[in-house]
């Protein structure tokens, strides 16, 4: 028995290019044109899933995104994307879909035994049933329930499609190409206006498409062909308009998967574009409710407006006969059009009166009313075989498919995007937008306006007023055609079933809810909007409840005895639509995920054999391949090698900011705890600088170059931070002195010179410049000319040894690296990475990031007798907080391991000898290493009290790995406390 | 003689039918921050004219300013240039030469491109020639200069510069007739 048949002539489609997709693994012929859901009633597919929840037969219930039913799998392997709207897929060659939530088939489904158990499965059902007997049950039943009742499933495949996005900006953003949406791009773009058209269709037109009336087709035609002619128009179909934002930021996604995009050749198959529009032009139109009855929700029961855009645009119509049930006069294009194909057609219209005209022009085309009447339920399982009908004409009517007219909800979901609750209006009996920010404007079905001559009025009215919003005053208006009329509504609202049976009533299709699920969520007190719809799933599926919300809540309000707008609606959220992940990542993916900063000597490093590691946002050298193949063994060498000898780091990444003018010594000696007034020219000093809440923010080396002019160093990881402190710091706080800042970080690369043979180094790289300890004593800076190039000495130790940093505009540093391997090759000199660089400095107790966290005090770090008493610094007044002074506060400690079996792991916690293992202890290990000079591991830590402890036995724990070991707290200095290396 | 090595010496090439896009070094850039009052006047006499918005350039001879923010601006002279040394003492003088890396688009599709990375307005009729964005693109700071109708100069961080060449060639990709390297 065929219930639906592609028609003869008429469409849309292109007949002259057949297409050929594949279902299931089987073919699907259709037509260029066609929709999945389409074809799947031209070859007569009523049955195309289950439900979600009961595994009820379904069919397609609509034509457009507000589809609840007809959800498939896409494509296949690492392409596969779930839980597509069929009424949304273009039917195209090589387009594969599948059938999900049924096994082995939606015709017959094992899974329809929940069917049996319906009864049970009321709202609620879950929480009740599955939280015991223990705490953490529904952990355990989750699983199981989730893939028993669900949606498709996603691949875990990495996407091979490309997604793209980009910005946008225009003067008019019209949202919407139905009728009032044309006239507003047209009247605005008229005007000269920057405009920008979306219609999320595959076609412009929005309900017009679904018409079948000449003159309406030539004007929707000429309204395209004019914006398309206008250089300030631009008109994008298979766009949705997923989200407004603040500052009308409006988020566009284009589909353009039915072109098969090369993701080899650039091409994406999503452009999300954020778009900034000088004005908003909604006309988003409306979505066509259900009527809630028994067993509405049988495959062949359909939207009235879906069947008539089957029949008009797809040429594909029921069989031989349809019954449309009806609450207002809407349903009446549905039934003409559908009789005009050759289909009788039975309208079960639930008011009492219908007016003259209609009776008139339906009794021409041979349509049977029956007024007073509704469908108290439905035969059939897997399709319709016919309908009873309720009221004065209690008959069964045998047919082929059931058209549901229960009224229009207005889309006003954009409207409220921004925060503006809808508001309920009775004569449309919908909500409608509750006002609209002064750049917004409304029109059309999506204001409650349904006649087609008034919704182009309206629209070309909000187009001329988004046009004038945007400074473009003159416009000239686009009008209706000629014929348009305005169709009549009539609606009476009709939320509660006619009586009389006892099946399932739909509400929800998606989410499997029934109206009495909707009244077990009253009885139980989930009464308000938003606990129903979390009670019972109302609306939470991929649809949104777009046709379902406005009948619930109706429902509710009606069990409440409130009014609708007392009862309200749920709140409207970003996307509108079920948007592919892919496309909100876009090009932000595998190495474009996140910018990676690299040294000026990077290439060199990868060259020679380093091995990388991620420091924030850099790529660091962090060993190299001459000392080892892991860095287990090769930092403790290259340790060896600055100990011993001499290597070469690269320490491009430190801040580095030029600080010029008048007041810039006075600037310093503020920014810094202690003193840089006096600061000699040619002299480097260490510094550390405070917020203003007495914390340390960071610490460096500062050279005075000239009288007026230093050379700051900050550390990697605060070297932004600090730079921008600076500046806040002179714009807010001290706009009276005269200082400039710069950043120098990326202009300079520094590369350290360090070990006892650093000098020997040195000189063999610069022979015409004196770097004795007379000439550049520690702490000394120098500039002067190598190779034509300016290079900045400073002579400074990070590791404790004999250390130069030698900085070079970093246009040059690879060529002056080189340089100084070659010319110093007698010396032994090699590279050390960062592991080395940071083990060194641990030996030598200088803090560095891990210590400088933001949560020390000068104090804690053993660095408060630096601060100058006779002068003012930023954070001297809450240094000196009761709670900065207080005496157990963690403070740094040196630490041995006491056990050479074992080893040491930073992040450890710390405990006294007689504590409980347990908590947060008393510290923690800030950064460890091996000793090459003590032969053992060493640490340095955060300890209450610090080192009034020192010489006292710990324990340091690592729950994670269930270790613990004895520790003894020592001088955070290990080696070298008199400073002799580094003066040498 | 020390030799200047790009940061992008390691890039991958881009090459479109269409779109160019490519470094193009041999500049000298400096930046000057006012340290009295008259700093603008003194500025005016050695560089010219100066531009009277951070939106716009003002091209003098072979030199663009940019004026980058209060009394900060940039000077983009020729890869020799003297107005560092012509401004030395007058006002805060800072080389920032090495600092940045000058890619170029060029070509019809180049503001397409840039709207795929910079949420700035590209508009021709927008985004006129002499225009100078001041903006971000893949996370770091950029400069962006209008140089002729489809022409376009960006001023990029140098440490963040091959990163953002691989951002801005990838954003390009449909337009690349063929990569001069296999396409990993």
């Amino acid at each position: 028995m065929t219930s639906f048949r592609r028609l003869p002539q008429g469409g849309r489609i292109d007949r002259a290019r057949p297409i050929s997709a594949r279902l299931g693994g089987k073919p699907l012929p259709g037509f260029a044109g066609d929709t999945l859901a389409s074809a799947l009633l031209a070859n007569d597919r009523l049955l195309i899933g289950r439900s979600f929840k009961y595994h009820r037969p379904r069919g397609i219930v609509a034509a457009g995104i507000e589809e609840p039913n007809a959800l498939f799998t896409l494509g296949e392997g690492a392409a596969t994307e779930p839980n597509v709207a069929a009424t949304m897929v273009d039917l195209v060659d090589g387009l594969v879909a599948r059938a999900q939530n049924a096994w082995p088939s939606p015709d017959f489904d094992l899974m329809a035994v929940n069917s049996l158990l319906a009864p049970l499965f009321q709202s609620g059902f879950y929480y009740k049933t599955f939280m015991g007997p223990s705490k953490g049950s529904w952990m355990f039943y989750e699983p199981f329930i989730r893939k028993a009742a669900g949606l498709g499933r996603a691949t875990a495949l990495p996407d091979p499609d490309r997604y793209d996005m980009c910005y946008a900006f225009c003067d008019v953003l019209v949202v919407g190409s139905g009728p009032a949406g044309l006239a507003a791009a047209l009247t605005a773009a008229r005007s000269g206006a920057r405009v920008v058209l979306a219609e999320q269709d595959t076609d412009f037109g929005g309900s017009l498409l679904s018409c079948n009336d000449a003159e309406q087709e030539a004007w929707r035609l000429a309204c395209i062909n004019e914006l398309k002619s206008l250089p300030n128009a631009e008109a994008f179909t298979r766009t949705t308009v997923q989200g407004l934002y603040d500052g009308n930021l409006a988020v566009l996604v284009q589909n353009r998967s039915h072109l098969f995009p090369s993701a080899q050749k650039g091409e994406a198959r999503m452009l999300l574009t954020q778009l900034r529009a000088r004005t908003i032009v909604m006309a988003t139109g409306a979505i066509e409710r259900p009527l809630v009855f028994s067993n509405n929700d049988r495959p062949g029961v359909l939207l009235a407006s879906a069947l008539r855009t089957y029949v008009n645009r797809y040429a594909v119509a029921p069989d031989k006969r349809a019954v449309l049930v009806t609450n207002n006069d809407t349903a009446y294009q549905a039934a003409l059009d559908l009789a005009a194909a050759g289909v009788a057609v039975t309208v079960a219209d639930h008011r009492s009166n219908v007016s003259a005209d209609i009776l008139t022009r339906a009794g021409a085309q041979g349509i049977a009313i029956f007024p007073g009447s509704g469908i108290v339920d439905v035969e059939g399982a897997k399709t319709v075989k016919a309908v009873k009908l309720g009221g004065p004409h209690a008959v069964t009517v045998e047919c082929d498919a059931v058209g549901m007219a229960g009224g229009w909800s207005p889309v006003v979901h954009l409207s409220s995007h921004g925060g503006i609750k809808p508001k309920y209006d009775e004569a449309v009996a919908g909500f409608v937008p509750g006002g609209f920010p002064g750049s917004h404007f409304g029109a059309g079905a999506m204001m409650g306006t349904f006649g087609l001559s008034a919704a182009i009025a309206e629209g070309s009215n909000a187009g001329a007023s988004a046009a004038s919003h945007a400074g473009f005053g003159k416009t000239r208006p686009a009008y209706a055609p000629e014929h348009a009329t305005d169709r009549t509504y009539a609606i009476l609202p009709t939320w509660a079933p006619t009586q009389g049976a006892k099946g399932k009533a739909f509400v929800d299709f998606q989410s499997d809810v029934t109206i009495r699920d909707v009244k077990v969520a009253h009885q139980e007190g989930y009464r308000s909007v938003e606990h129903l719809k979390r009670y019972t799933t109302l609306g939470m599926g991929t649809d949104q409840g777009k046709t379902s919300n406005i009948n619930a809540l109706a429902l509710m309000a009606e069990y409440r005895g409130i009014t609708i707008p007392e009862a309200g609606t749920t709140t409207f959220r970003p996307p509108y639509a079920p948007l592919t992940m892919g496309a909100i990542a876009g090009r932000t993916r595998g190495s474009h995920f996140r910018p990676v900063r690299r040294s000026p000597l990077n290439d060199w490093h990868v060259k020679n054999g380093a091995t990388f590691i991620d420091a924030g946002l850099w790529k660091r050298a962090w060993f190299y391949a001459w000392a080892g193949a892991t860095p287990e063994t090769a930092y403790v060498k290259e340790m060896e090698l600055v100990r011993r000898g001499v290597g070469l780091a690269d320490v491009s990444t430190l801040g580095k900011i030029d600080i010029q003018g008048p007041d810039a010594a006075e600037f310093l000696n503020r920014v810094y705890v202690n003193g840089f007034a006096r600061l000699p020219v040619g002299k480097v000093r260490y510094g550390v600088m405070l917020y203003d809440d007495g914390i340390v923010l960071d610490d460096g080396a500062t050279a005075r170059i000239t009288e007026n002019q230093f050379y700051m160093t900050t550390t990697t990881a605060q070297a932004g931070e600090v730079m921008s402190w600076l500046e806040y710091l002179l714009q807010m706080q001290w706009p009276e002195l005269n200082v400039q800042v710069a950043s120098l970080t990326d202009e300079w690369a520094g590369m350290a010179v360090s070990g006892p043979r650093a000098r020997a180094a040195l000189e063999l790289a610069f022979p015409e410049a004196d770097l004795s300890d007379a000439a550049l004593p520690h702490m000394g800076c120098r500039d002067f000319v190598f190779g034509g190039v300016t290079v900045r000495l400073l002579r400074m130790s990070f590791s404790g040894e004999l250390a130069f940093e030698v900085h070079v505009a970093a246009d040059y540093a690879i060529s002056l690296w080189e340089h100084i391997l070659k010319a110093a090759a007698p010396t032994g000199i090699k590279p050390y990475g960062l592991e080395a660089l940071a083990s060194l400095r641990i030996e030598k107790g200088h803090v560095a990031g891990l210590e400088l966290d933001h949560r020390n005090t000068l104090d804690d770090l053993g660095l408060g007798k630096m601060a100058g008493k006779d002068k003012d610094y930023v954070g001297k007044a809450l240094r000196f907080r009761e709670d900065c002074q207080a005496p157990d506060r963690w403070s740094l400690v040196g630490l041995e391991l006491m056990e050479p079996d074992k080893k040491l792991r930073g992040g450890s916690i710390l405990f006294a000898a007689s504590d409980e293992i347990k908590g947060h202890g008393r510290g923690y290990i800030t950064s460890v290493t091996w000793s090459t000079e003590l032969n053992k591991f060493i640490a340095l830590g955060l300890y209450k009290g610090g080192l009034k402890h020192e010489g006292e036995e710990i324990i340091a724990a690592f729950p994670l790995k269930n270790e613990q070991a004895r520790l003894k707290i020592v001088s955070p200095h290990f080696i070298d406390r008199e400073g002799a290396r580094l003066h040498a | 003689m020390l030799e200047r090595r790009s940061a992008l010496a390691s890039a991958r090439p881009y090459a479109g039918a269409a779109l160019r896009i490519a470094e193009r070094p041999g500049f000298t850039l400096t930046q000057v921050a006012g340290l009295s009052p008259d700093f603008e006047a003194k500025l005016s006499d050695v560089v010219g004219a100066l531009p009277e918005t951070v939106a716009r350039a003002q091209v003098n001879g072979d030199r663009a300013l940019f004026r980058i923010g209060p009394a900060q601006f940039w000077i983009i002279g020729p890869e020799t240039d003297d107005a560092a040394a012509r401004l030395h003492g007058q006002c805060a003088v800072t080389p920032l030469t090495s600092s940045r890396v000058r890619i170029a688009l060029e070509g019809a599709p180049a503001r397409a491109v840039l709207a795929k990375l910079m949420p700035v307005d590209w508009d021709a009729s927008v985004f006129t020639p002499g225009t100078v964005a001041l903006t971000g693109l893949h996370h770091t700071p950029v400069t962006v200069h209008c140089t002729a109708g489809n022409a376009f100069d960006i001023y990029v961080m140098r440490t963040f510069s091959l990163d953002v060449w691989e951002a801005v060639t990838d954003a390009a990709l449909e337009f690349a007739g063929h990569r001069t390297n296999a396409d990993t």
